[in-house]
């Protein structure tokens, strides 16, 4: 072994990541070679000393301090959706169940909810307190579900008990999009919940009620913005049924424009030009001539070169 | 959520020992499905290790705290995307190195690694981690001191990735190769890493050895 060699394995050599053919030349070549002997030792010094540096091994205290302030950063994480359904709680409770049946779109989802009462929450008696500061009947606990119970205090002079304890309560919604709550429920949920599987099923559940301003924002945004192709791809496919607007022209464009999957970019171009043929649409002209002459893909250009010629005739 | 996480938290013991891969799964599937129990469960399997590594990476326990909760986070809103492909560890501590890598990037604007001066009455901030020599007397206690300093301005030194390479290896004993795939490369890039830093180290403290 040569001494560029030695030098370049030395720390392999030190933490043990030479093969057993290499480890033998290293150290046949330290026995020979003064110089790399010394680099050896001073190596090893350094290593020795680098092992100074404290463990660093977490206190139960501060590991307590990160949890707890993780699972409060996670309680903001779901404020957004604990804000909404907290709105509810009164109306959902008395929703009368005729006026559900009546409406023209019933959406049942469920939703598993979490009112996670930390050790700093309200006192617990029956009836229950939650943090909503409602009191909620004894006869609900069969309904409660309790994660973890953090502390149990009595009190041996008044004979009270304090239990403070994490606990989570499944419910179900029911109702139909004519109803704002519901819709902004569904409307959320389709833009930021993390599940993909529920988003679709909230995207299908959103498509009778395109109509409605904040839905057709809704599932543009999932069109452009969803992280999962299948998500885009399939609100394309209800987009593409919705009253036409500047809204839904630019974000077709701009898909046709960044959209990364060529399915979904292929889809979002025959949206356009489908449109543009069946509505004599020329303010889609030039678009449709930028993709004819400069896509990549041949399929493309043949489709938005037609449709441009059928728009303007020969002249194009 | 039912009573199965509360039957799976009760096999972690308290030093966060791990579960088998069925169960495992099972928790990371109800945590993707919105189980915030699950994912609690999950947390405390792994983050007695996340946080010792982030002590080790930025050497403030403050600090440390603000990776911990990041990592975490992020982890909590990516989980849906986790396809067991690979370990859940792998992918857990991937997310961390990103973390520690994007800090320690950050951090290299400084022109050293300082500890942060005490306040009157409170203890020296290297005397607040776990101490392997407790008996030191007042005058090895100002050489260690010292020492640590110099081991902290040498580490500042390295390239954010050379430092991930090293802490992993020096103070985590992993295989070059798994560290490797934790930064998203190949063991021969973590390889050089470690030769260079190794390098960088020897040159900054030879005179103290």
């Amino acid at each position: 072994m040569e001494c560029k060699t030695f030098e370049e394995n030395l720390a392999l050599y030190l933490y043990e990541e030479l093969g057993a053919e290499e480890r033998s030349a290293f150290e046949e070549h330290v026995k020979s070679c003064p110089a790399c002997r010394s680099l050896l030792e001073q190596s090893r010094g350094v290593q020795q000393l680098l092992h100074q540096r404290a463990a660093a091994e977490p206190t139960p205290e501060l590991l307590v301090e990160c949890r707890e302030a993780l699972y409060r950063a996670l309680d903001r994480e779901q404020f957004g959706w604990r804000g909404l359904i907290r709105s509810w709680l009164p109306v959902a409770i008395g929703f009368p169940a005729s006026q559900a049946v009546s409406t023209a779109a019933l959406v049942v989802l469920g939703f598993s909810l979490g009112w996670v009462l930390r050790p700093h929450a309200n006192r617990l008696s029956l009836p229950i307190k939650t943090d909503t500061a409602q009191t909620v009947p004894a006869s609900d606990l069969s309904n409660v579900h309790i994660n973890d119970i953090t502390q149990v205090a009595p009190d041996a002079q008044t004979g009270a008990i304090r239990i403070t304890l994490n606990a989570e309560r499944k419910m179900t919604l029911e109702g139909s999009l004519d109803d704002p709550r519901i819709r902004d429920l569904l409307v959320n949920a389709v833009k930021g919940y993390d599940n993909a599987g529920i988003r679709r099923d909230t995207l299908d559940a959103l498509r009778a009620g395109s109509r409605q301003p904040s839905v057709r924002e809704a599932l543009i945004y999932t069109m452009q913005h969803d992280p999962n192709t299948g998500m885009r791809l399939e609100a394309l496919k209800t987009v593409e049924g919705m009253e036409w607007g500047s809204d839904l022209s630019q974000a077709l464009i701009d898909s046709a424009d960044h959209e990364q999957n060529p399915g979904v970019r292929l889809t979002a171009i025959v949206a356009l030009v489908n449109h543009a043929e069946q509505a004599k649409d020329r303010t889609l002209v030039p678009e449709l001539q930028r993709l004819a002459g400069n896509d990549s893909n041949r399929y493309v250009r043949i489709t938005c070169a037609k449709a441009v010629h059928d728009l303007v005739g020969d002249g194009y | 959520m039912d009573g199965i996480c509360l039957e799976l938290a009760g096999k972690v013991s308290a030093e966060g020992s791990r579960l088998d891969e069925a169960d495992e799964h099972d928790l990371i599937r109800r945590a993707q499905h919105g189980d915030r129990a699950a994912f609690e469960v999950l947390v405390r399997l792994y983050d007695r290790e996340v946080l010792r590594l982030a002590i080790k990476v930025v050497g403030s326990p403050d600090e440390a705290q603000d990776l911990y909760q990041e990592a975490f986070l992020k982890v909590y809103r990516s989980i849906a995307h986790f396809r067991f492909d690979s370990r859940f560890s792998t992918w857990l501590y991937r997310v961390v190195m990103n973390v520690c890598l994007d800090h320690l990037r950050r951090q290299k604007n400084r022109s050293e690694v300082q500890a942060p001066e005490s306040e009157e009455g409170q203890p020296e901030f290297f005397q607040t981690l776990a101490d392997e020599k407790p008996g030191l007397d007042p005058e090895r206690s100002v050489q260690g001191k010292e020492i640590r300093q110099r081991i902290g301005t040498a580490l500042s030194q390295l390239t954010p990735r050379e430092r991930m390479v090293f802490e992993l290896k020096h103070y985590q004993g992993m295989r070059l190769r798994a560290i490797g795939e934790l930064c998203g490369t190949t063991e021969e890039t973590a390889k050089n890493c470690l030769f260079r830093a190794t390098q960088k180290l020897r040159v900054a403290l030879v005179d103290l050895a």
